[in-house]
């Protein structure tokens, strides 16, 4: 899955820390994330979905970017 | 615990750090307690040590996540675990497919006599498959 949660994050001036501790996991989640080496659960997409008040599908997108 | 043994609640990464650095380091003692017991002939202080250490960092592992609001393991960590867990049993069907149906026949065609230890590491292998199908049954359950 891909995602453009760094571009978010860092325009939110946020670092790694900062919002894995606002959503409540570890750093390396969020880096994790963010190098597209994990893909995180709905619950979570839900939790930095809301952080950012836009929807899951603003942040994360399917690999081949169409339509499930 | 760990949000208190740490003041500095807003350094969650100070606190993992604690938290695996505490496991790991009383299962090592225990580890070389054991080892060092066997080494000098105190067995029963060396098991003593790796039984107190291997439950200690046992239950520190299992509590302390559950005792803060530090993130000490997340979703990922859960989600590693599940992947490891999986290879390392995957590896072991496969090879104990491979391989004990093999011991049985050969060994009841008295073409081969096999050791103890190899009739032991199949009984431990056997409990495993077992105790994982009654896990797998639970799990399925709730």
């Amino acid at each position: 899955m891909e995602n453009n949660l760094p571009r978010r994050r860092e325009a939110a001036g946020l670092s790694q820390s900062e919002l894995a501790e606002a959503v409540g996991v570890t750093r390396q989640t969020i880096n994790a994330i963010e190098r597209e080496r994990y893909d995180p659960s709905l619950e979570l997409a839900f939790k930095l979905a809301a952080h950012f008040e836009c929807h899951i599908e603003d942040i994360f997108q399917p690999e081949d970017g169409g339509s499930a | 615990m760990f949000d208190t043994v740490v003041p500095e609640t807003d350094d969650p990464g100070r606190a993992r750090r604690l938290y695996y650095r505490s496991v790991y380091a009383i299962v090592t003692v225990a580890i070389i307690g054991l080892l060092a017991g066997m080494a000098t002939g105190r067995e029963l202080i060396g098991t003593s040590i790796y039984c107190v250490g291997v439950w200690l960092g046992g239950g520190i592992s299992f509590l302390a996540p559950k005792l803060t609001d530090v993130p000490l393991q997340d979703e990922r960590d859960t989600d590693l675990y599940n992947r490891a867990s999986g290879l390392t049993l995957g590896v072991l069907f496969v090879g104990g497919l491979s391989i004990i149906p093999v011991i049985y026949v050969l060994e009841a065609a008295g073409r081969i006599e096999a050791p103890p230890e190899v009739t032991g590491a199949i009984f431990l292998a056997s409990g495993l498959f077992l105790l994982w199908g009654v896990a797998y049954g639970i799990v399925k359950r709730r």
